[in-house]
């Protein structure tokens, strides 16, 4: 293992110790670096608090700020945080509007989630629960509660967080949150795996000529493994799967997020653009928006995620409303 | 008897920080054979944490006493069986939300809404070898002498009996959950650690009625 660290066990703390010092628009709670939240909540609106284990920066924290998030627990590498640290996030965040839960779609985070909902219910605040699950590659059509949540919460953030930041009721907000999620697709393909600190060597191995399509953002498998490919062939395969699950109309508008893992260079990631305005092209589809860059991680891991979120009249102007945070700055047209 | 005072079930959690700090080696041990080892601390720490929490509440109904003994767990033991247990703990206390007393209806609700919190919770099914194999037969006995209308003491008799005997049976099945489900048939034979603290509750509870009823 080569990495820029101190201890591997400090690896979480001192990453928010660094942190905390260069952005003074978050803090923390509750007297624990690992319950992040903003430092400005704003009176009267709803609150939203996103979790989920380290590795995956920007993902969760990097969205917790104006017209996104209020808060987010956060856990060791690719672990859950507790439900008592999620409770002190959302007691924080809570300014008598209730909070909305969305975070991606994994085992140790439900539990700890549906916990910290039932803790708090004891200070009478009221929550709401969004799960992403944009990972097309983790499960097939019909199953879709047993997808993974990957880099497309993205999305979900946005639209959700500026329905929030209009103040808009907890149940308004849920339902916008779903209604992104329902409307979003990600695929994702690895070249190379990543190494948890605490663990100190990759997770799995993989060929220097192979690709693994569908893995998941801690190296769960994917749906296949084969030679790597040109470029324009990757992402033809890719979006072969999110277009057979979307009924797109001439004229229709998407927004696209290529998300890099960590470890591929924004050159290649553009390269991959080129083909996926190609693709829509010759759909007659309208990209809308597009965000390119490091999004959700997988530590160094080299590979690249596609989600598309197939827009309406309703979430367009959610997604194209400013944002700010630190690890995202987005101004409206 | 047929009932018991809120205030007084706050001495239900003395007997159960003190059966789990004296039977800490022993669930170290047994956790250890197929998993990580933690169960006799993180439970040790859960229930001592559930009896000082308690203790601090002023004249709590018996609804609110149960769900903060439940958060107490939450915070002291953040491990799967901490959580499950707080789940319980949480999802029994609002079971009993209308109740005054505790009586064998409420003991009942209390007992199946604790089950199936921790079924959901952990998504175990009946035969998974877990700690749900013994908390379904405490809820159902508690139910049954609920429709007989039984006595309280000798509820608590019957239901720390059909544990007693639900955890035996647990030595049959093979771990489907956890760290011991990666050692699948090494596991029969074993009683299941998180069933041994089912069946560790369910006891304590029994010798506690019979207590309120001598006294």
């Amino acid at each position: 293992m080569k990495k820029f660290l101190n201890k591997p066990e400090s690896f979480v703390d001192e990453m928010l110790e660094g942190i905390y010092r260069a952005h003074p628009d978050v803090t923390y709670t509750a007297d624990d670096l690992r319950c992040y939240v903003t430092a400005k909540p704003v009176e009267g609106k709803v609150g939203i608090v996103t979790g989920g284990g380290s590795g995956h920066l920007p993902t969760f924290l990097g969205f917790v700020g104006k017209n996104m998030l209020d808060g987010c627990g956060v856990g060791g590498v690719f672990q859950s945080p507790s439900a008592d640290q999620l409770a002190e996030v959302t007691r924080y965040v809570d300014q008598g509007a209730g909070v909305l839960f969305l975070y991606g779609n994994y085992t140790g985070d439900i539990m700890n989630f549906d916990m910290a909902g039932e803790l708090v219910e004891l200070d009478d605040i009221e929550t709401a629960t969004v799960v992403g699950n944009d990972d097309v590659a983790s499960s097939v059509v019909g199953e879709e509660h047993k997808r993974r949540g990957v880099a497309g919460i993205f999305f979900l953030y946005k639209a959700a967080g500026a329905a929030a930041a209009q103040m808009k009721p907890l149940a308004e907000v849920a339902r916008i949150a779903e209604k992104a999620k329902t409307r979003t697709r990600t695929m994702g393909v690895a070249l190379s795996p990543c190494i948890v600190p605490e663990v100190g060597k990759p997770g799995f191995e993989i060929g220097e000529n192979e690709m693994e399509i569908g893995m998941g953002i801690h190296g769960e498998p994917g749906i296949s493994r084969k030679a790597l490919a040109p470029a324009d062939a990757v992402v033809d395969e890719m979006m072969e799967r999110i277009f057979a699950e979307t009924d797109y109309a001439k004229g229709d508008e998407v927004a696209i997020l290529v998300n890099g893992l960590g470890g591929t260079p924004k050159e290649e990631l553009y390269i991959i653009y080129r083909r996926l305005g190609q693709l829509m092209d010759e759909k007659g589809v309208k990209i809308r928006h597009v965000w390119l860059g490091e999004f959700a991680t997988s530590m160094e891991m080299a590979g690249f995620s596609i989600s598309v979120l197939h827009l309406d009249d309703e979430l367009e102007p959610l997604i194209a409303a400013e944002a700010d945070t630190p690890f995202f700055q987005h101004f409206a047209r | 008897m047929k009932s018991i005072e809120p205030a007084l079930v706050i001495g239900l959690f003395d007997r159960f920080a003190s059966r789990f700090e004296a039977e800490r080696d022993a669930l170290i041990a047994l956790d250890g054979k197929v998993g990580d080892s933690d169960l006799g601390l993180t439970m040790s720490k859960a229930f001592v944490a559930a009896r000082d929490r308690v203790h601090e509440l002023e004249q709590p109904s018996l609804g609110d006493l149960m769900k903060h003994a439940g958060a107490a767990i939450s915070k002291a033991a953040p491990s799967t069986m901490g959580t499950l247990m707080a789940t319980g703990f949480m999802r029994g206390g609002k079971a009993l939300s209308e109740a005054s007393v505790l009586d064998i209806s409420g003991l009942a609700a209390f007992w199946r809404a604790y089950a199936d919190g921790v079924a959901q919770r952990g998504k175990a099914q009946l035969g998974d070898k877990t700690v749900l194999d013994v908390l379904d037969p405490i809820a159902q006995a508690y139910e049954a002498q609920n429709t007989d209308g039984a006595d309280l003491a000798i509820a608590g008799q019957v239901a720390a009996r059909a544990a007693a005997e639900a955890l035996e049976a647990t030595k049959q099945m093979v771990a489907q959950h956890g760290k011991a489900a990666a050692f699948q048939e090494k596991t029969v034979g074993l009683q299941d650690a998180g069933g041994t603290v089912a069946c560790m509750l369910a006891e304590e509870l029994g010798l506690f009625l019979n207590e309120q009823a001598l006294s």
